[in-house]
């Protein structure tokens, strides 16, 4: 029992990164933009079925490295195009937007790719267990926690030893300030948003390795990433990363004895957090 | 910092049009309308278009769309071309399902009704069509209680039930890779009359459940049930997971090795997950209730040639033959009876078999007087990587005959009662 509890709790660990990453992606736009983007999902969907077009020409390695990316300038010409001329008015306009690019999105890779399921192959050697005697882990799961920690930081370098970073941080707590000290906040925008939809699409790849690819593969995932960002707290990024592995381990753990409340749990524990603390784990009193 | 967060004030006013326009979507819903003419013999189909069981949903309907058009060109029914109405029912909104059935049936007076995917919205709408007094072909949903406890008059099913699917392929299981099983079953009705399908063979044959895991439908990590289900130590595990979740299940117990130590075995199978997944994970003992490669069968290399012309040039799965099945019969039995009053069709349908042309299978296959069961043959075989072509995912090992499978009409807990004429 001991030892099934240890393996669910690590297996919670590592979907948990999971979460963090697609989390970490809209808790930045959320933080810089305030725009609660519902096609979060959408993008991570379009990055994976970009990665599913490339690995016969680049393979896995290159789609992973230029779906993303691809997925990214995507997101920018987006924000360029439908979310900038909305940041002056209230931002249901840009929450009703995003709302609706989910559904486009969605029905945009249904109409391209199909609406059946595809098969995305990883790496034979990722596909291996790493030791089905004495640990439960897979070698696409340990590929992909040491991914997403790699992300996290140079996430964080980047935000705390960069000037674009410094920006962003800045930018989060007081946009006016620094667009009077002479920054240029509409390009700090569009490339916070351009980084948030990166991460998005380096989500969809990762999770097309574990899941089957299908349309609908954003929007089974993005609820989580919500709680994760609820849990953690608004405005801050290590609680948005605390939050997503908390909902992991507690899903993860869940299953050991009550199987088919082990996707209700994220939601309990989000109820939670916001009776005994609203503003969420780490987040800033007041803010929102 | 005035428009950089949302804590902007959101007025009434907003909230009120934005909800407005939600509402607007939901009634925007597909909505397909074929092949007008004059007074035409009008067949609905309420199926599932959008959301999990869109494909399959689909796919039913390019089979029923075949079926008219070969109707059309042979004289239609009762020499009146034949119109499909096809209306979306959604995945898991059982409510709109049965708003829709009221459309086709109040609005569009359809002759006869088809659908559904789902087994708890095929079980409403027996419900609604029962009371309309119109002959309702049950397509898709495998839930025992569509031709047992919830049976009707004017209802007959195209596919198999749960106890079917599982009494066909227990025996195989048992006897070639032992007596413990382990369960991983989707937390709903489908799963639950398939486990307990699974649990009276097991019964019957001496052996022992050493565990199960009810998993959410929609789940996407299975590694969890995996764990558990691999501390139990089966001989078996037993998937009984459907659609994506069966394609998330599967890559991931691959990944995790559990094929290298355990056999993965399950009941129903369909083509549509074998193509999502990767080569390596399509493995495991399955059923499938109609099969594409069968070349010592007549007609269905037409069948397939057929659906391949309208189907982006993929091959038919079950549930092109599905609707296929479904719409003919309407067809077939209007015309031998001369007349389209359902109670006259219904009793016409008890034990009425299927022409070779329609049947597409090696043995006979006919509805069932009692429950209004179709009993065609099922397909025991396993998944291969890949067979004669790309699209050859499966092996059949063995044909077992619906009557064979099918517990007898006593046993379904049916009793149909008749309309007082």
């Amino acid at each position: 029992m001991t030892q099934l509890i240890l393996y669910d709790a690590f297996n919670g660990l590592i979907v948990g990164a999971f979460y963090a990453l697609m989390a970490l992606g809209l808790s930045l736009i959320l933080n810089l933009s305030g725009v609660i983007n519902f096609a979060h999902g959408g993008f991570l969907a379009i990055g994976a079925y970009i990665a599913f077009t490339l690995i016969p020409y680049v393979g896995f390695w290159g789609a992973l490295v230029i779906a993303p990316a691809l997925t990214g300038i995507f997101g920018l010409i987006i924000e360029r195009l439908l979310i900038r001329p909305l940041y002056g008015r209230d931002p249901l306009y840009s929450l009703l937007l995003t709302f609706g690019l989910a559904f486009m999105f969605e029905d945009g890779t249904r109409y391209i790719w199909g609406p059946s399921t595809l098969p995305f192959s990883v790496p034979d050697w990722l596909n291996e267990p790493l030791s089905g005697q004495y640990f439960f882990l897979t070698g696409y799961r340990l590929f992909m926690v040491a991914l997403v920690s790699l992300t996290v930081i140079v996430l964080f370098v980047l935000l705390t030893r960069t000037r674009l970073g410094v920006r962003i941080r800045a930018g989060t707590l007081d946009l006016e300030t620094v667009s009077v000290l002479g920054v240029n906040v509409r390009i700090l925008r569009s490339l916070n948003f351009g980084l948030g939809i990166y991460m998005a699409g380096l989500a969809g790849v990762l999770a097309a390795g574990m899941l089957g690819l299908q349309p609908t593969i954003g929007s089974d995932l993005i609820m989580p990433s919500f709680v994760a960002v609820i849990i953690g707290g608004l405005g801050s990024l290590p609680g948005t990363l605390v939050g997503g592995l908390l909902i992991g381990v507690a899903s993860g753990l869940t299953t050991v004895w009550f199987p088919s409340a082990s996707e209700a749990v994220i939601y309990v524990l989000m109820a939670l957090v916001l009776l005994v603390r609203p503003r969420g784990l780490f987040g800033e009193e007041g803010r929102f | 910092m005035s428009n950089s967060t949302v804590h902007g004030a959101i007025g009434r006013r907003t909230v009120l049009k934005a909800g407005l326009a939600l509402g607007a979507m939901q009634i925007a819903s597909p909505f397909v309308i074929k092949a007008l003419g004059e007074e035409p013999i009008k067949i609905g189909l309420d199926d599932t278009f959008t959301g999990t069981y869109a494909v399959l949903g689909r796919n039913e309907q390019i089979g029923c769309e075949l079926a008219v058009d070969e109707i059309n060109k042979k004289g239609g029914i009762l020499g009146r071309q034949v119109q499909l109405l096809s209306e979306d029912s959604t995945s898991t909104d059982t409510g709109t399902a049965v708003q829709k059935a009221h459309k086709l049936i109040d609005r569009d007076k359809v002759n006869f009704f088809l659908g559904n995917v789902n087994s708890a919205m095929a079980l409403a709408l027996g419900d609604v069509t029962a009371q309309a007094g119109v002959l309702h072909i049950v397509t898709g949903g495998h839930t025992d209680a569509v031709t047992g406890t919830d049976c009707h008059w004017n209802v007959f099913r195209v596919c198999n039930t749960t106890r079917m699917e599982t009494n066909s392929v227990s025996k195989l299981l048992f006897d070639k890779f032992g007596k413990k099983w382990y369960f991983l079953t989707p937390d709903y009705a489908f799963g639950h009359t398939l486990q307990q399908g699974f649990e009276a063979s097991l019964k019957k044959f001496g052996g022992t459940e050493v565990g199960a895991s009810l998993t959410p439908l929609g789940s996407t990590d299975f590694s969890s049930y995996l764990i558990k289900a691999q501390s139990a130590n089966p001989d078996v595990i037993i998937v009984l997971e459907a659609g994506q979740d069966a394609v998330n299940c599967l890559k991931q117990a691959v990944q995790f090795g559990l094929d290298k130590k355990f056999h993965i075995a399950g009941a129903q199978q369909e083509l549509e997950v074998l193509e999502g997944l990767p080569p390596n994970a399509r493995i495991g003992t399955w059923v499938f209730e109609w099969y594409w490669n069968q070349p010592n069968v007549p007609h269905v290399n037409e069948f397939v040639a057929s659906i391949k012309k309208i189907n982006n040039g993929k091959v038919p799965t079950a549930r092109h033959w599905f609707g296929y099945a479904a719409t003919w019969t309407c067809a077939l039995i209007a015309n031998e009876k001369k007349t389209l009053k359902a109670e006259t069709l219904a009793k016409g349908l008890e034990n009425f078999q299927l022409p070779p042309e329609v049947a597409l299978m090696p043995d006979k296959v006919f509805y069932r007087a009692g429950d209004h069961q179709l009993m065609p043959d099922l397909y025991v075989g396993h998944a291969v990587e890949k067979g004669s072509t790309e699209e050859d995912l499966f092996h059949v090992d063995q044909i077992v005959k619906g009557e064979e499978a099918a517990p007898p009409v006593s046993e379904t807990g049916c009793h149909i009662k008749w309309p007082q004429t």
